[in-house]
């Protein structure tokens, strides 16, 4: 059947996003979810297990969670494609998933004959795919409430797979469960009230019979929390607000935002979750919040049984440039710390700040700050406020840095690759009404400067490579556009980086050196999605899949929805 | 306690030289004579607070004695006026310790950091606690008017006649040279505090959520106590970035926090205990802690929390 004459599909393509001065509206939902069933009967029946979860990292056929492991690396071990023959590396084909909305996501691929892929993309959409010959087997589309708020687009960054289910975070501050062999609802879980501001664009996290999910509406005045869900029924099994209360100044908390729009990094073996943690609210009007703002901008540490806060690292204490830490969290197991004689667990991201900062996974103390990845200048210098006749340029700008784009890990190399913004923007604090649910910045940001900061090199991002024990900036490749970056990163048992960028290149770097060894030239849509790869057996081929279109808030450059497949046969 | 070494240089036994507030500069003077309207042959190269006394005018001002006035009203009866004594004289104790906190810098402790910077503020936190819950905050704030130039330059004339109030940092451990120091955050920073509105001057109809925003003698002493107790952990899991400089002016900035909480618990003691300070005083000396500590808070985000490149200790890995 022709995915035109998919329900779920016309549903998203009905579907319009609409920025509005209080954010983005999704207007035109079904009033109802729908799923289409096509050839359900192609999808393997048997339980995604725990085991199988735990191994997918080292499972060339699997990418089952969304950072390939719960360690969030993005490393696969299918060696076809190498620094040798990469660049024979070809297209195999390409489909289009029918919503050409937000398509920030990771897509899911269970082992099988056929593999089965998950794919999902705003607003709201999910797929199951034969990603041999691109079929769809079932869509379906959630009916988002036509009253949700969104800063940044109707993003859905992936889903999650669990025994015979698979997960999507909902825009109205859901989870939905749906049967993964036929894609209809099981369970769907609100875990805020939408109307308030809450939302949710993230892949939730499944382990240990739970679905670990967090708090979007950082720009709404809301109070973040995260959430475990029992996985089988939806039934909370913990909430934890991550501002405590004893670190803010009274009912400063209320709307202190803290919020973790980013998915949990999840420590098996210590029974611990490491969250990205956003910006403190409002804004950008530090006055009627003071004091460091914890737990905004940083990594915050949670017992996994309890949802206990073990403890917090800040990167932009007290921040008033938006300086949200959103990326997931690297977990590097027994990295040797030569300069300190020691070998410890570690815990890996860059925030907005465009530093990489390595931390002690036990403890939270950092091990290292990196050199900064792109282009600090003015930072940290107080905004202006009130009087708007004051602006000033400061870099990183409230994009970062690196903002959601997830890195990734090589253990062969010891590098993590990140992808940065490198844009100047203006901010300056006034006053600025507030109501329930509406956009709550307590201040202006502008992305179009009256000046640049003296020094900029004019490169609007980069992709990054960082060892995380000396904080060594080992290469860097700056891009040029006038669209921002967006997206994850790839990285190969062989030695290969692959990135996708704004200018509708997919690159595949040495992943030693940052050479280009591959470009592939999708056409003139961003790429914003996160490079997965599987090996198939059944097929003796490695695949490399990547969604296409520009997605985000601010220069996003033009929609598409392409789902493209690449492949090398062994 | 342990004293952990930190990598810039720096000696690792501290001078008082080290230790000490801020030199006051050529612009600070110009801009304390212009706000109080004396000449610059009034203000030496270190100027103080018993020298200006003698060259400002010595008529109170009006305005202030009644803002005090209805203060006093408003919470009399209220306040626990041996619990704020108490506390005053353990701050007071506390301060006196900080040179001793200075020289251990970083907190010790294996999987998270001792309790340093945090003990010197604990009295702090019970005077915060009585105060919120007795409605001190937002009766002070009701009474007084946001920072404007007029507000800040007769609240720094009051302050500077005020000699309880001397009197009383003296006691806390305030020399000469940070008594002005302090008078100087108030007198020069017409633009920062301009910034710092009180919840009930935020415009009509275009505020925030105003029921959760506290009013602003709580925002200035809660901030303090925040930004102090999070010291702990902040240095402790940074030490690679910390610098014997970050330390240096984290000292006096605490210190000076302090002293501003030292002086709002002296004015909120008067008030409970009605003795030493005029009513014009009481309204200075509730404004100018509250400024103190808001500036104060400003510049320890600065001094040790925004730790740029330029100002981290060096890498030892690369």
């Amino acid at each position: 059947m022709a995915i035109e004459e998919d329900r779920a599909i016309k549903a998203a393509m009905d579907t319009v996003v609409r920025e509005t001065d209080n954010g983005y509206r999704v207007l035109g939902a079904p009033e109802q979810s729908v799923t289409h069933q096509h050839d359900i009967d192609r999808i393997p029946e048997f339980d995604v297990t725990e085991e199988m979860l735990k191994g997918s990292g080292d499972d060339p056929e699997a990418w089952l969670v969304y950072g390939k492991n719960y360690e969030q690396h993005r490393y696969t071990t299918a060696g076809v494609i190498t620094p040798e023959n990469v660049a024979d590396l070809e297209l195999e084909y390409e489909m289009s998933v029918g919503s050409g909305s937000s398509m920030e996501g990771s897509p899911l691929i269970v082992p099988g004959d056929p593999p089965i892929m998950y794919q999902s993309n705003g607003p709201n959409h999910i797929k199951a795919i034969d990603p041999r010959e691109g079929d769809v087997l079932w869509s379906f589309t959630y009916a988002v409430p036509s009253d949700v708020v969104l800063c940044c687009d109707d993003n859905n960054r992936g889903p999650a797979v669990f025994e015979d289910k698979v997960y999507m975070t909902t825009l109205d501050s859901g989870v939905v469960a749906l049967n993964r062999y036929t894609g209809e609802e099981e369970w769907y879980a609100s875990t805020a009230d939408h109307e308030s501001g809450y939302s949710a664009t993230w892949a939730p996290q499944v382990y240990d019979g739970k679905v670990f999910t967090g708090s979007a509406g950082g720009e709404y005045g809301v109070r973040g929390f995260h959430t475990a869900l029992d996985a089988e029924t939806g039934d909370e099994v913990w909430y934890t607000h991550t501002s405590p209360e004893e670190e803010w100044v009274g009912d400063s908390i209320e709307q202190s935002c803290c919020t973790n729009w980013m998915g949990a990094t999840v420590d098996t073996e210590k029974g611990r979750l490491y969250l990205p943690m956003g910006n403190p609210g409002p804004d950008f009007d530090g006055s009627v919040r003071p004091g460091p703002n914890r737990n905004s901008c940083g990594t915050l540490c949670l017992d996994m049984e309890t949802g206990e806060r073990l403890w917090f690292f800040q990167e932009s204490p007290h921040d008033v440039w938006d300086y949200d830490s959103a990326c997931p969290r690297v977990l590097i197991r027994e990295m040797e710390v030569d300069h300190r004689e020691q070998t410890i667990d570690a815990v890996v991201s860059a925030g907005k700040t465009a530093w990489s900062y390595t931390l002690d996974a036990d403890t939270g103390e950092l091990i290292e700050r990196s050199q900064p990845g792109v282009q600090q200048l003015n930072m940290y210098t107080m905004i202006p406020h009130i009087d708007e006749g004051r602006r000033m340029p400061f870099m990183p700008g409230a994009m970062g840095g690196n903002d959601w784009q997830p890195p990734a890990y090589n253990p062969d190399t010891g590098l993590v690759y990140y992808k940065m913004h490198n844009s100047p923007q203006e901010a300056w604090w006034r006053f600025e009404e507030y109501e329930e649910g509406k956009k709550y910045w307590g201040g202006i940001l502008e992305d179009e400067t009256e000046s640049i900061p003296d020094g900029y090199n004019g490169h609007i991002g980069a992709v990054i490579a960082i060892d995380p024990e000396t904080g060594q900036r080992v290469w860097r490749d700056w891009i040029d556009s006038d669209i921002y970056l967006w997206g994850g990163i790839l990285t190969t048992s062989t030695g290969l980086t692959f990135a996708g960028n704004q200018n509708g290149e997919m690159v595949g770097y040495d992943a030693e050196t940052g050479d280009r060894l591959w470009e592939f030239d999708t056409g003139e849509t961003p790429i914003s999605g996160d490079p997965v790869s599987w090996y198939d057996p059944g097929e003796e081929k490695q695949y490399l899949a990547i969604q296409v279109g520009g997605s985000g808030w601010l220069r996003r450059g033009k929609r598409d929805d392409r789902l493209m497949v690449f492949s090398m046969e062994a | 306690m342990t004293i952990l070494a930190v990598s810039d240089g720096y000696q690792s036994t501290h001078t008082r030289e080290h230790m000490s507030a801020p030199q006051i500069t050529t612009e600070d003077r110009e801009g304390l004579t212009r706000t109080l309207g004396v000449g610059e042959s009034d203000v030496g190269e270190r100027p103080t607070l018993s020298q200006l006394r003698g060259t400002i005018d010595a008529e109170a001002d009006d305005s202030f004695a009644s803002m005090g006035e209805a203060i006093r009203a408003e919470l009399s009866g209220r306040l626990d006026a041996s619990l704020l004594a108490e506390r005053r004289e353990e701050l007071a104790a506390q301060i006196e310790r900080l040179p001793e906190v200075r020289n251990v810098g970083i907190p010790a402790g294996e999987s998270e950091p001792d309790r340093l910077y945090r003990e010197v503020i604990e009295p702090g936190w019970d005077v915060y606690h009585h105060l919120a819950d007795v409605g001190f905050f937002e009766s002070v704030e009701e009474a007084l008017p946001r920072f404007t130039p007029d507000h800040i330059e007769t609240t720094a004339h009051e302050l500077i006649r005020a000699e309880p109030l001397s009197g009383t940092l003296s006691g806390m451990g305030f020399d000469e040279h940070e008594q002005m120091v302090l008078v100087m955050n108030v007198v020069n920073n017409n633009t920062r505090l301009a910034r710092w509105v009180p919840t009930k001057d935020i415009p009509s109809g275009v505020g925030f959520d105003v029921d959760h925003v506290p009013p602003l003698p709580q925002r200035a002493m809660g901030g303090t106590l925040l930004w102090v107790n999070a010291l702990d952990v902040h240095l402790w899991q940074s030490r690679v970035l910390v610098t014997e400089k970050i330390l240096d002016d984290a000292f006096w900035d605490t210190k000076a926090m302090l002293g501003g909480l030292s002086m709002m618990t002296e004015a909120a003691h008067d008030v409970a205990a009605g003795e030493s300070l005029t009513d014009a005083q009481l309204t200075a000396a509730l404004s100018a802690s509250a400024a103190i500590m808001i500036v104060n808070q400003e510049e320890i985000c600065k001094d040790a929390f925004w730790i740029t490149e330029e100002m981290r200790a060096p890498s030892k890995a690369r």
